[in-house]
């Protein structure tokens, strides 16, 4: 098989604030395939967006790698200075973020954000750049594109803005595109709309996807692989049908089980109670422990390695150790598995 | 139609603000500057004030118009105001806007010229600032700058004189040009440098640290995160995607602004005894020279309240969220064919 095009090895994020160290992201490794896409889900605060922020390296100064590698298309970029990764940034690794109301400069007409993003990275004529964000617009599905092009952002609606946005983030062809959150913002159609062009674009530029929400139910419409996040860590991970049809994380069961899709008639739906914790100096054992039904004693006491379920599937939790009782997800989970 | 009916009800509403504002502030000077102790014939007579009989006083005082109840003493002279004659200068002994009007191109000279370089270096202060945000250069200028800030500009001037008038003898310490010679650019550039300087060290942070912040405010945004995945560098962020969108705020502050740069004259005028409206308005209070006083406060009065309607006016203009509403049909919803 061929070379993952990007490969994060136990990677661990820092803040240094006043009131201590914020281990925002914790021994994260994962890779992505070429043409693939794997979505990050996880509560507010989990540490996704500082996790895909610290590959294009766009975090503050008072951020740093603690440890890991990042290695992108073979290359090691763990150490790159921010002059390398300009060279990067748009052409190889990219990034579409939550609310398209804010991303968009709102005074520079659309057209000349999109070749702006050309012109960095491939020698192009006014005309080339042009005609070629004109391409973009037309891809991402904007209507009447000559028209468009001279228009500043307030014009558009939510929707159009965010595709914009994707149209610049595009715009030069790069290997991986980090979606953080990028439909969170827009309603339930327009969502689908945008999921539906992601897919669609994956189809025909073979473009890799790092694809992140905090909600399931979207996730299971584009993803390839799942990897479920939870204070700083992957808690589970594997492809699309194995996360789905056979969870073996608590916290998953729970997000599952909080999701109105999936549960059975009549059932209640249930949410996990409790919060996430803050980051500020992490529990020695497994963070979920407290809002766990099925904790352990060990897992106050030591953070749980990841159990290796099936080559592509893998979680983090005590149960999947041989020596612990035997727990079965809730019922309302196994029923797809009949459907 | 509709719009030009209500741009025209603001307009006629702004022309009548103008003219109350104006009418209330000449009141309130003419009282205060009346009520004030001191005599007024002492500066026209001098001290030959002395030796006059009480019935000569009192008819200087009938011919100049300084009897009867005040509010009487207005609206005679309001009157004379509404038909173009401001009255004689007490001091002068010739008519007030005749003493008034060869000084007001020497204001608007020095104010104008500060005001541009004011605003220009600011901005250029501003932008260094802010590319070079939180490294050792930008912490030493925010130091420095605050310093200047609070220097006092007659402290300042005083300074200032003594160093490059009275020391080197480099640039002259006072007036606007040297006798015979107010056509000679260059002699009233010499003469403007030590008050421009004065106004520029105690302005120029004040606006700079202003712009400095809107600029790092702008900095923030999300859209810039964009740009930087796009690898956009910081000069690129800072010059052309920020500055783009801090421009119309810096016209804005520029608007607010001018009564305090002008306030900011009248005090160089007064510190260096440059000929002009605020040097001016210092002499006419000290000798009750009521007459050219209230000219003066007409003038720096409808100067002030004009420009800063004018400021909000551009304002107004600018602000795109004023621009948004005026245009709402042109909002493209999602089309739902796609
Ligand atoms: N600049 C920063 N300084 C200190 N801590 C930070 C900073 N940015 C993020 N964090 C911390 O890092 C953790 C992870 O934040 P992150 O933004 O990655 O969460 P997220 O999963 O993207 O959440 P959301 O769904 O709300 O976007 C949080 O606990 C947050 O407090
Ligand atoms: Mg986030």
């Amino acid at each position: 098989m061929a070379e993952p095009v990007l490969q994060l090895n136990n990677l661990s994020v820092s803040f240094d604030t006043s009131s201590g160290e914020v281990e925002a992201v914790r021994d994260i490794s994962l890779s992505l395939n070429k043409g693939e896409i794997l979505a990050v889900v996880g509560e507010s605060g989990c540490g996704k967006t500082v996790m895909s922020q610290s590959v294009l390296k766009l975090l503050p100064k008072t951020s740093r790698i603690k440890q890991g590698r990042i290695i992108v298309d073979g290359e090691d970029i763990t150490d790159y200075t921010e002059k390398q990764m300009r060279r990067l940034r748009g052409s190889v690794l990219s990034m579409v973020f939550q609310d398209p109301m804010t991303t968009l400069n709102p005074t520079i007409p659309i057209g000349k954000q999109i070749t702006e993003s050309i012109s960095k990275h491939t020698r192009v004529s006014r005309e080339q750049a042009r005609q070629r964000a004109l391409e973009m617009l037309n891809l991402v599905g904007i209507e009447n594109p000559e028209q468009m092009f001279a228009l500043q952002p307030h014009f558009f609606s939510g929707g159009m803005r965010q595709r914009c946005v994707l149209a610049i983030a595009l715009a030069s062809n790069p290997k991986v595109l980090f979606a953080d959150e990028a439909t969170t913002a827009l309603d339930v159609t327009v969502q689908a709309k945008i999921i539906d062009l992601l897919l669609d674009i994956r189809d025909k530029s073979g473009i890799s996807i790092v694809f992140i929400s905090h909600d399931f139910g979207t996730v299971a419409r584009i993803a390839d692989r799942v990897a479920v996040m939870y204070a700083g860590k992957i808690v589970e991970i594997g492809t699309a049908e194995e996360v789905y049809y056979d969870p073996r994380h608590p916290y998953v069961w729970g997000l599952m089980s909080a999701l109105p899709s999936l549960t059975k008639e009549g059932e209640d739906l249930t949410s996990i109670s409790g919060m996430p914790p803050v980051m500020l100096n992490p529990p020695l054992g497994d963070a979920f422990a407290v809002r766990n039904e099925f904790a352990l004693a060990i897992d106050y006491e030591e953070m749980p390695p990841m159990f290796q379920i099936s080559p592509t599937h893998s979680a983090a939790t005590w149960l999947l150790d041989e020596r612990a009782p035997k727990i079965t997800s809730p019922i309302s989970l196994q029923r797809r598995t009949e459907v | 139609m509709n719009r030009k009916a209500t741009i025209s009800k603001k307009l006629i509403k702004r022309i009548l603000g103008f003219i109350l504002t104006i009418f209330i502030l000449s009141v309130g000077v003419f009282y205060i500057a009346r009520l004030a102790p001191g005599d007024p014939l002492q500066s026209y007579y001098g001290d030959a004030v002395e030796s006059m009989t009480t019935a000569e006083l009192d008819a200087a005082r009938v011919r100049l118009g300084l009897d009867g109840p005040i509010y009487l003493q207005y609206s005679k002279w309001i009157s004379n105001v509404l038909q173009g004659d401001f009255g004689l200068s007490l001091k002068y002994k010739t008519p007030a806007l005749e003493v008034v009007s060869p000084l007001i191109g020497n204001t608007l000279l020095l104010g104008g010229t500060a005001y541009i370089l004011v605003f220009v270096l600011a901005t250029l202060l501003a932008l260094f600032c802010a590319r070079n945000e939180d490294t050792l250069v930008d912490r030493i200028i925010c130091k420095v700058g605050t310093a200047a800030y609070y220097i006092p500009p007659f402290w300042l001037g005083v300074v200032l004189v003594l160093i490059f008038s009275i020391n080197l003898q480099w640039l002259p310490s006072s007036g606007a040009y040297d006798i015979g010679k107010s056509g000679d650019i260059l002699n009233r550039i010499q003469h403007m440098i030590l008050p421009l300087v004065v106004m520029i060290l105690s302005h120029l942070w004040y606006y700079a640290y202003m712009i400095r912040n809107k600029l790092l405010d702008e900095i923030r945004k999300d859209y810039v995160l964009l740009a930087k995945s796009k690898g956009c560098n910081k000069d690129e962020i800072v010059f052309k995607h920020c500055f783009r969108n801090v421009a119309p705020t810096i016209v804005s502050i520029m608007a607010i602004s001018i009564p305090h740069v002008l306030s900011g004259t009248y005090i160089a005028e007064s510190v260096f005894n440059y000929p002009g409206i605020g040097a001016l308005a210092v002499v006419s209070a000290k000798y009750h020279d009521y007459n050219l006083l209230m000219l003066v406060v007409l003038i720096t009065g409808i100067l002030v309240v004009s420009t800063s309607m004018i400021a909000q006016s551009i304002n107004e203009v600018i602000d795109p969220r004023m621009k948004l509403k005026e245009v709402p049909t042109c909002r493209i919803i999602e089309s739902s064919s796609s």
